[in-house]
């Protein structure tokens, strides 16, 4: 009886999984190209422009690919620069939530309208998030 | 040709992490479809929208789930009845605390003061997202 149920889990999770192989594979080489493609020195530069402007912060951190991690040590570099922790959440809340594999991953299960709509909302959120930040800094003592 | 090889082994390394994730999430929402009934679902993440949508943020920030892992299951909540806007407050949170050595840097390099203070407003903003979301879709 346990037998049969487990090996019916076992089966429907392999179809679905293998149904959901080929968006997985999309997914991940274009993540890799579009990564490929952003060097970390192009993205440097445009998060330089970016430094006084919370919402182009914002939109750098939703155009760049690849995990949040790498980017770090680089917000880091900045922040010791006198780049404002505004611009840096704002950044990461933008780059954390949005990445070229989402888009195959979010359209295939919810639809393509709630990729696009959640890319607007994430600028929005990352707009938001920053704009605390600003109040917050003259408040707090990060 | 170093492009495509590079591509090549950055896609490898990529599929190492991820299929074994994914295929243990699709797991889990098939355990979801198979032995969660509906009306539970609907009643703790599709009838008021209020708690629901906070709670489906916080759960999102604050369990370590790993990157991608959480869509199979978002997608079973979905099908068994929790609304459009607990799922994007579910996805759009997950991505937040994602990775617990990621953590670590952020709260070391800005500190953990800011770090905090950054969940607890993506809580608050990924939340009216969610709200937002509800509306649109």
């Amino acid at each position: 009886m346990i037998d049969g149920v487990v090996n019916d889990i076992l089966v429907t999770s392999i179809i679905k999984f293998v149904k959901v192989l080929p968006i997985l594979i999309v997914a991940v080489v274009a993540s890799q190209v579009v990564k490929g493609y952003l060097s970390h020195r192009k993205i440097s530069s445009k998060f330089k422009e970016s430094e006084s402007n919370i919402a182009k912060a914002s939109a750098v951190g939703i155009m760049t690919p690849g995990p949040l991690m790498a980017f770090l040590p680089l917000l880091k570099d900045f922040k010791k620069k006198g780049l404002p922790l505004s611009i840096v959440a704002a950044f990461i809340t933008g780059q954390a939530m949005i990445g070229p594999m989402r888009l195959f991953l979010e359209s295939s299960y919810f639809g393509v309208m709630f990729f696009v709509y959640k890319v607007i909302l994430a600028f929005f959120i990352a707009i938001a998030i920053g704009t605390c930040f600003v109040f917050l800094e003259k408040k707090i003592k990060f | 040709m170093y492009a495509f090889k590079r591509v090549f082994e950055g896609s490898i390394k990529e599929f190492k992490f991820l299929l074994p994730i994914f295929f243990l999430s699709v797991v889990v929402a098939v355990l979801i479809e198979r032995f969660i009934p509906s009306d539970f679902i609907f009643a703790v993440l599709g009838d008021n929208l209020f708690i629901a949508v906070p709670l489906a943020a916080f759960i999102g920030v604050v369990l370590p789930i790993p990157r991608y892992a959480t869509y199979p299951v978002a997608f079973a909540l979905f099908t068994k009845g929790a609304s459009i806007g607990v799922i994007f407050a579910l996805i759009a949170g997950e991505v937040i605390c994602e990775n617990i050595i990621g953590d670590v840097m952020e709260a070391k390099f800005f500190g953990l003061k800011y770090f905090t203070v950054r969940l607890l407003l993506s809580i608050v903003f990924i939340s009216i997202g969610g709200f937002v979301m509800e509306v649109l879709l």
